[in-house]
């Protein structure tokens, strides 16, 4: 019976995830059940086939999402049924002339049902405390809310099939089978990518194709995604970046840096090695999800990042957010809408309601006066993009949940891709003249308060403003363009860009996997204590000692970043040689693999080392 | 390819692994379960493999589950953690308290002191802050009691801003340091440390010779009612005090600063990063003594042993290190005869043994040692472990927020949990 319990029963201790030898079992057998439909099931029942397959893997789909969430199964079955039918109404009321508005209507409804799921689960903390302090009231939520896993991805996934459907852009699905099964298919349920209808729906209707390159490229994602997670990610978190995080004060300066960039590492290697395994196993049964991360550290602007990074949700959120928005083109009343929401979030979590209100009055007049009297259209276009695009950062943050260092990380988002834009838009004199004030600025700061985190900005507007220092002179010179001072201009985008994001995610990793109810102070407490280590307990004797003690952790930060930071054109071709292989090659390869990988999983945790005192 | 194709591509893969799980069980083929040996250069007592006590076997506790121990408060579930304390007369730990529970009858006429030295898990205050609140709430006192010269690890009791020449500096950028607890280079040959194993020398070279420092102390805690600074230091130190600012010039050693009122109970944090707490008797005996004794220290808690653990899996190697850690209680028995003895042990600590996160099997094994040592020394004993659950307790309270990811150190709210459960521990003797 214990064991019918396991195999059959929700432990909510004991999700099913991919690096679980019980999830290759449970896909060993989904497998063999689907090998004999494809294979046993003759083509010349046609859809029927098709529609026994979709069904089949719907209903397997549903169990992997019972045992990995209990009964919140329940909301996504609610969703799939509200959203199926909300799309047969709009397709309905839209024939009828007298119902112009009805389409609307319904989208409106779906939308607010699902962000209705959303905004319980992930804000009503957060909700209850602004309403307790709006209305001096102290109202509180009794039972600690678990949040169903994945709920953010298949949320915006139903609201990108309503979207779409209301927009003409598809037709709805007929069978709401289909239709289940598109939302709840189980490799890409609980983290994504974020799959839109219009990508996937069509597949339901083709039948299997494998070819033997896809087979060996669907393999390769497997194991590159199991060694992602298990060698990337949960290696270098166990013996360093946890720890760090917990206790900043226990490490040095340099320790808190190097585990704030391998964390940058850990970050990328856990989200897109689960990824990965999720485009290998869809691929197997003959499914194409698409690419959800493009080397994103390779990324030569904050902007450019945002196009490599999470690209599903980048793509969503561009498409049903800053599109409708205004994009480069307006902003009108929803700009209006999430700058007033911005503003009273932030005022509620930090209480600086003077302080956050002033600006947004500021902001809300330069809204209403900037396209007034700016005629240059370019530079219209540019403050359009810049407003909407930095609210759609700030939403993003918020989606990942509501506390105020999310809403940082968004904001310095934001305000990183807007400061790049301009600099790019400065000739080099303008350059120089600003990155000398700014690193001066930095500097009296630091000598007059001896704040770490000014030491910190100053040392790095220092080195930015050598750099540019270096490439002014040269063009002064009138040095000539090379590809070697191109190489050194791209290694240097991608290292200044790979530097911001990684300081972002300060804010992020600080946050994460937090009690909300003390979400805020213990995520500021860590990060401010990481700042003042990073910016005023350095201590370069100890840097040898380190590199020496935990030279596994930083062997694999290397190894990371150099694999990262490989030539696409390379990656490309060892992975097409790896689907090259033959069978039984690829076999021994998978098992050799697997047995390194696991020997990451039963290695030791490294002891704590003491460097500084 | 067929469906069918890639089944049994996937069986044979499933298959050769099984094979190859066979053959090697425990999954380790590229590094082989290796014996760790201590490094840690405290370490002076000879260890020896064959130094076993009999009534303790190897790792038998591990699986056993916790028992109610008299002098020891059990909490099974994390979240019933209420401190129910069954006491037992003629076991119960704290009676070898009793002459610093009487001592504390004189609180309201002179200062009783505590020294609370600990590794890792007392930085930034914690344990001793709940320590404290509760002594002087009691027993009235005020103050943070004794701090660095330059707050290397911050506190949660006390803001330190250091001012060296009229300029804003950082800790690491003040006078040098020196700890009996450090690495090599940091420590000193003539065990000149003071009684907080630490010590800051002011124009310690004599090229610099003109450092004016200003240490500006804030209390955090809103308890701001000490009466009096007090400053332990070389005689050729010269201080004056103004608020919550220090000011010393002149060149010699500086072994602390003390926030105190005249009367009550004085509760010192001493942490010692990394320290496994074999270190006192590097320590100068006429210094301790004299402070020991002038500052009428009546309580002093040895919080150690957790540093121990992780690199050792060898019950000898535990043994050796319990055996000089009663060498270190009988040597400041001896520099402090007037005072009580408090050991807490380590808490419950998690690796990950194949993959599962476990209760490292020596935390058990340590910690009966240690009680067994404290017991014959006649000092009192909090088993940490014991009074979180036992084995795996600590899994428990990183899930309820009280433990951090590396299942070592407390949050914290489960420092201030601990703290409050020792403190309790403690009141609640004195009282019987």
């Amino acid at each position: 019976m214990d064991f019918l319990h396991y195999i059959f029963a929700f432990d909510a201790e004991h999700p099913l995830l991919f690096t679980q030898f019980y999830f290759w079992g449970f896909f060993a057998l989904v497998y063999a059940l689907f090998a004999l439909i494809m294979d046993r099931v003759p083509d010349s029942l046609g859809n029927k086939k098709l529609h026994l397959r979709n069904v089949y893997l719907m209903f397997v789909s549903w169990f992997f999402y019972y045992k990995t969430s209990g009964l919140f199964l329940l909301i996504l079955l609610f969703v799939t049924l509200s959203d199926w039918l909300i799309a047969q109404r709009i397709v309905k009321s839209r024939k009828s002339k007298a119902e112009s508005r009805k389409p609307l209507f319904w989208l409106c409804l779906s939308v607010a049902i699902d962000l209705g799921f959303l905004a319980y689960f992930k804000y009503a903390y957060f909700f209850t405390d602004a309403f307790n302090d709006l209305f001096g009231t102290s109202y509180s939520i009794v039972d600690k809310i678990i949040l169903p896993v994945g709920i953010s991805f298949y949320i915006f996934q139903v609201i990108s099939y309503t979207a779409d459907v209301y927009r003409g852009r598809i037709q709805p699905v007929k069978n709401i089978l289909d239709f289940g099964f598109y939302v709840s298919f189980f490799p890409q349920l609980v983290a994504g990518p974020i799959v839109r209808a219009e990508e996937f729906i069509p597949q339901l209707y083709k039948p299997f194709h494998l070819s033997r390159r896809a087979f060996g490229i669907a393999v390769f994602w497997i194991i590159n995604g199991l060694g992602k997670k298990i060698i990337m990610s949960d290696f270098l978190a166990v013996n360093l970046i946890d720890r760090v995080f917990d206790n900043p004060l226990l490490f040095s300066g340099f320790e808190n840096l190097f585990a704030l960039f391998a964390y940058s590492l850990q970050v990328y290697a856990d989200f897109s090695g689960y990824t990965d395994i999720a485009i290998g196993v869809a691929m197997l049964m003959g499914f194409y999800l698409p690419m959800n991360f493009n080397s994103p550290y390779k990324s030569q602007s904050p902007q450019e990042f945002w196009r490599r990074w999470h690209m599903s949700l980048g793509r969503w959120l561009k498409t049903y957010l800053y599109i409708p928005l205004g994009g480069n083109r307006s902003i009108g009343f929803g700009t209006y809408f999430w700058v007033t929401v911005i503003a009273l979030v932030s005022a509620s979590l930090t209480g600086w309601w003077l302080g956050i209100m002033i600006p947004y009055a500021v902001l809300i007049v330069g809204m209403i006066l900037v396209p007034r009297f700016l005629k240059d259209s370019n530079r219209l276009k540019l403050f359009y993009s810049n407003l909407n695009s930095f609210i759609t950062q700030v939403l993003g943050g918020l989606w990942h949940g509501a506390s105020w260092n999310f809403i940082i990380w968004g904001g310095i988002n934001g305000f990183g891709m807007i400061v790049e834009k301009i600099w790019r838009g400065m000739n080099w004199h303008i350059r120089f003249a600003a990155m000398t004030l700014l690193t001066a600025g930095l500097c009296v700061a630091d000598f007059y308060t001896n704040l770490p985190v000014w030491r910190l900005f100053a040392v790095w507007a220092g080195l930015v403003w050598f750099v540019t220092a270096i490439r002014y002179i040269y063009f002064l010179c009138e040095g000539a363009e090379t590809k070697f001072t191109q190489a050194l201009g791209t290694a240097w985008a991608i290292l200044q860009t790979f530097t911001f994001i990684t300081f972002t995610r300060l804010f992020f990793r600080s946050s994460s996997n937090l009690d909300p109810a003390t979400a805020n102070e213990v995520a500021w407490a860590t990060a401010k204590n990481m700042v003042n280590q990073i910016g005023g307990a350095w201590n370069n004797a100890i840097i040898p000692d380190f590199l020496w003690e935990y030279r596994w952790v930083v062997a694999m930060f290397i190894a990371g970043m150099v694999i990262h930071w490989l030539p696409t054109n390379w990656k490309r071709r060892y992975r097409l040689w790896f689907s090259a292989m033959p069978i039984w090659a690829i076999v021994i390869a998978v098992c050799i693999a697997i047995a390194v990988i696991y020997q990451f999983v039963t290695a030791d945790v490294q002891p704590f080392i003491y460097f500084q005192f | 390819m067929k469906p069918y194709q890639v089944l049994i591509f996937i069986a044979v893969v499933m298959g050769l692994l099984g094979v190859l799980y066979k053959a090697f069980p425990n999954g380790q083929l590229l590094h082989k379960d290796s014996e760790f040996s201590i490094q840690d250069s405290e370490i002076s007592v000879e260890v020896s493999e064959n130094d076993t006590i009999e009534e303790f076997p190897v790792f038998a506790e591990a699986e056993v589950e916790v028992e109610a121990e008299p002098d020891t408060v059990i909490a099974k579930e994390p979240e019933v953690i209420i401190p129910k304390i069954v006491v037992d007369s003629t076991t119960d730990s704290r009676v070898f308290l009793s002459s610093f529970y009487a001592s504390l009858a004189e609180s309201g006429n002179k200062v009783v002191r505590v020294l609370h030295y600990g590794d890792s898990q007392i930085e930034e205050d914690r344990m001793s802050q709940q320590i404290r609140e509760a002594l002087q709430n009691k027993y009235g006192g005020s103050g943070a009691g004794l701090l660095p010269l330059a707050q290397t690890i911050p506190s949660r009791t006390v803001k330190q801003q250091l001012r060296m020449n009229d300029r804003w500096i950082q800790p690491a950028q003040g006078p040098k340091r020196y700890l009996v607890y450090g690495p090599k280079r940091d420590q000193r040959d003539d065990g000149m440390y003071g009684v907080m194993g630490q010590v800051a020398v002011m124009n310690d070279s004599l090229v610099q010779g003109s450092e004016e420092l200003t240490a500006i102390c804030t209390p955090l805690d809103g308890r701001k009612r000490y009466t009096k600074w007090r400053v332990f230091a070389d005689s050729s130190v010269h201080y004056s005090f103004a608020g919550d600012s220090v000011f010393l010039s002149g060149q010699g050693k500086v072994y602390g600063l003390s926030q105190q009122s005249d009367t009550g109970v004085i509760v010192d944090n001493i942490p010692m990063r990394g320290c496994l707490g074999l270190v006192f008797t590097k320590m100068d005996r006429e210094q301790l003594v004299t402070f020991y004794r002038e500052q009428n220290v009546q309580l002093i808690i040895m919080q150690f042993g957790g540093n121990a653990i992780p690199s050792n899996k060898n019950p000898g190697t535990i043994q050796g290190i319990v055996k000089g850690l009663r060498q270190q209680v009988q040597y400041l028995r001896a520099c402090a005869p007037q005072a009580s003895i408090l050991f807490i042990g380590p808490s419950d600590m998690l690796t990950q043994i194949d993959g599962e996160w476990q209760t490292y099997p020596m935390v058990p094994y340590m910690d009966k040692l240690l009680r067994k040592m404290a017991l014959e020394e006649n000092i009192a004993y909090f088993s940490l472990y014991r009074w979180m659950g036992g084995a795996g307790s600590m899994a428990r309270w990183q899930e309820i927020g009280l433990a951090g990811s590396d299942g070592v150190h407390f949050t914290r709210s489960g420092a201030r949990k601990a703290g409050n459960a020792v403190a309790e521990w403690m009141l609640e003797g004195s009282e019987n």
